[in-house]
């Protein structure tokens, strides 16, 4: 048995003539928090299937928390603790019964389970909703539920798909507050998501694109890797009409919208701003401000998604 | 191996629990499992009646003597037969066409002379055959009557002379012949099945529908184990049912209870655990709450009302039916039921049916747990 919480190795789902995973091999180390990013229908759902038993592999071999996923599922299912991508809560119970259930379904009872079930209420900040009927909890809440419902079994592992799906930014934050304390106390996390603003709080990062694991890395080194280019944040007023001028500015790589902006790649070691500013004046846009930032996640995902599945880290 | 156990009847409870609480917190499976039959029960034991009362007769007297009409008293006066007016010669077939009676009665021309000559006459009974079962009965109901009215005829004298054979009819068990007595063990049955079925399919579809099943898989409960917590509750529901029903019947249709209660509930419970696993079976297979219920329906509800012998007795159906009807297990409750109810039978006698519903159950569950993959896709 090898340290590693999580050890994929060519691990590969077909569903009939459609390769959902393809020959994905990583590892995920212990305590750490692991992000799984990638487009809708990219394969992160097939791949956290086949790590929590779900789902046979069609080939390949994964071990999570030791144990073989396709030789022996249900070990890995009491070690580890599952939210799925709808959190499957029962809407009609009130929040504790919820609680008391899942807790009864991994074998806890009795006191030890309700003071389980208290902690966690404790933990996740619930503790005022515990009579509470589910369904009439906002989102938010009932994702804090549901991260707890998995985890009153102190399961070493935690795989959480999409879990902030339809949840406003401030209980994302929360939620995400909540996730780094757990890996600080030792629980490996591994999440899947599309919102890559939070991909930042992950550890490591493995890029999906067509069930290929493209780049898999910490936030810093993808961006190193794969933005070698200087990113130009270019703001002010009719942007979107003038972004086609760009083309012609020497240097210029790619231009992309970024929030109410543009993102705009330019060769490494060229200063642009100016030459930006003046074509972007000229074709039209007003109050210009060009300066030089940081690349975001955001724009390695773009730059993977841009060279196409096929592509390597330059 | 103790502590594999112990976790397994802690998961087994769990299930249970959950499913109790969604019981409690729904009205609508309440009000299914123990309000509706008694609704159900009502309206079937009050309306469907294969007691005669009031059947229209036309009568059609061409002799109009005091004879004749003392006989046409004597078919009229207990109110089972009613005699429809201003019926005509050879109207008989346009009554019956216009649903206006459903049989007619000719007393001929002469039928006094006929009488105090004693040379013996005839009297003509047409019946309106479309109905079969009013047609059966109206006839030994008239052909009892009118034997009763030659018998007077004949006199004190002759009634003394005994025909060479003589059937003396006593019917045991329910000696007024009700409709009530009969349907309502029949009944229970039918609504037990609604209830294990329809319930127990109703709840595995919708936790797949609800995406919870997969929450349910990921975590270390195992097929059986889901199968058996969805299925204690149930169980509860459906003995509470029986208990309500066969209560009602006896308050409201004097139902007697002349067996043994406990073998009633071994009984029903035998039968409940194969109806729910059916219910399990069907939403196994569809996975989603409409199908469910239109499965369950159709494979449960349908045979249990039609091939149970609840209406349609056995005896009286065709082969292929006769031999389909022995994989319904409400046939073997329906005839357990009256046995216990109505005979007091005790299990001497009625083993076979607790044999055909233990087989049934185990092979149902069975099926089911081997069905239920606990693998997506």
């Amino acid at each position: 048995m090898s340290g590693a919480a999580i050890e994929a190795v060519s691990l590969t789902r077909r569903f009939g003539s459609f390769t959902a995973v393809d020959a994905v091999t990583f590892e995920v180390e212990r305590g750490e928090i692991f992000g799984y990013l990638g487009a809708n229908g990219a394969g992160k759902s097939t791949t956290i299937r086949m790590l929590t038993g779900l789902l046979a592999p069609t080939s390949g071999e994964a071990r999570v928390a030791g144990h073989d996923v396709a030789r022996s599922p249900e070990s890995v299912k009491s070690s580890i603790g599952y939210m799925s991508q709808r959190f499957s809560l029962y809407l009609d119970l009130p929040v504790m019964e919820n609680l008391l259930f899942f807790g009864g379904a991994y074998g806890l009872s009795g006191r030890a389970l309700r003071a389980r079930a208290e902690a966690l209420l404790e933990l996740t900040g619930l503790a005022e909703h515990a009579r509470d009927t589910t369904g009439a909890l906002p989102g938010g809440i009932r994702q804090r539920l549901a991260l707890a419902s998995a985890l009153l079994h102190a399961p070493e592992i935690v795989f959480l798909d999409e879990p902030t799906a339809g949840v406003d930014p401030v209980a994302r934050r929360a939620f995400w507050r909540l996730i780094r304390d757990l890996a600080r106390e030792g629980t490996t996390v591994f999440v899947t998501t599309h919102y890559l603003d939070e991909a930042e709080y992950c550890r490591r990062i493995g890029l999906m694109v067509d069930g290929r694991l493209v780049a898999l890395d910490t936030p810093a080194e993808l961006k190193r890797a794969w933005v070698p280019e200087r990113v130009l944040v270019a703001r002010g007023r009719d942007l979107a009409g003038a972004a086609g001028t760009l083309a012609a500015v020497p240097g210029v790589r790619d231009v992309s919208p970024f929030g109410a902006g543009l993102h705009v790649l330019v060769e490494a070691g060229r200063e642009a701003e100016r030459e930006v500013a003046a074509a972007l004046l000229r074709g039209g846009a007003r109050d210009v401000e060009v300066e030089a930032t940081e690349p975001s996640l955001e724009d390695v995902f773009l730059a993977v998604v841009g060279r196409g599945a096929g592509g390597e880290a330059p | 191996m103790r502590e594999r156990l112990r976790r397994s009847l802690v998961r087994v409870g769990a299930m249970a629990a959950k499913e109790t609480q969604h019981v409690l917190r729904d009205p609508r499976t309440l009000y299914m499992s123990l309000g509706m039959p008694v609704v159900l029960l009502f309206l079937f034991g009050y309306g469907l009646s294969f007691d005669l009362d009031r059947i229209p007769v036309a009568v059609e007297d061409r002799d109009h003597t005091e004879q004749s009409r003392s006989l046409l008293d004597a078919l009229t006066a207990s109110g089972e037969l009613e005699a429809v007016a201003g019926a005509e010669a050879g109207a008989a077939e346009a009554l019956f066409r216009r649903g206006e009676a459903l049989a007619a009665l000719v007393v001929p021309e002469g039928y006094a002379d006929d009488l105090s000559n004693r040379r013996g006459t005839r009297v003509q009974l047409l019946v309106d055959g479309a109905d079969a079962v009013v047609a059966n009965q109206v006839l030994s109901k008239a052909d009892a009557l009118v034997r009763a009215e030659a018998r007077r005829l004949l006199g004190p004298d002759l009634a003394d002379v005994a025909p060479p054979i003589q059937v003396r009819v006593f019917t045991l068990y329910n000696p007024e012949g009700r409709s009530a007595v009969f349907m309502v063990p029949g009944l229970a049955v039918y609504l037990l099945a609604i209830t294990a079925v329809l319930l127990t399919a109703l709840t595995i579809a919708g936790e797949w529908e609800r995406g919870s099943m997969e929450q349910l898989f990921a975590s270390p409960v195992g097929r059986l184990e889901i199968v058996l917590g969805k299925l204690l509750p149930y169980l509860v529901l459906g003995i509470l049912e029986l208990q309500l029903v066969v209560a009602f019947g006896a308050v409201a249709f004097d139902l007697p209870i002349r067996g043994n209660g406990l073998l009633l509930f071994a009984f029903g419970a035998m039968f409940l655990v194969g109806m729910l696993g059916q219910g399990l079976l069907v939403s196994v297979v569809a996975r989603n709450q409409l199908v469910a219920t239109q499965a369950g329906a159709l494979s449960a509800l349908l045979p249990s009302l039609l091939l149970s012998g609840m209406v349609f007795p056995i005896e009286n159906m065709p082969a292929v039916l006769q031999a389909l009807s022995r994989v319904v297990p409400a046939r073997y409750l329906v005839h357990a039921l009256r046995g216990i109810l109505l005979k007091g039978n005790g299990l001497d006698v009625l083993w076979p049916d607790l044999v055909a519903l233990v087989v049934f159950a185990f092979a149902v569950i069975v099926l089911a747990t081997a069905r239920f993959q606990r693998r997506l896709a």
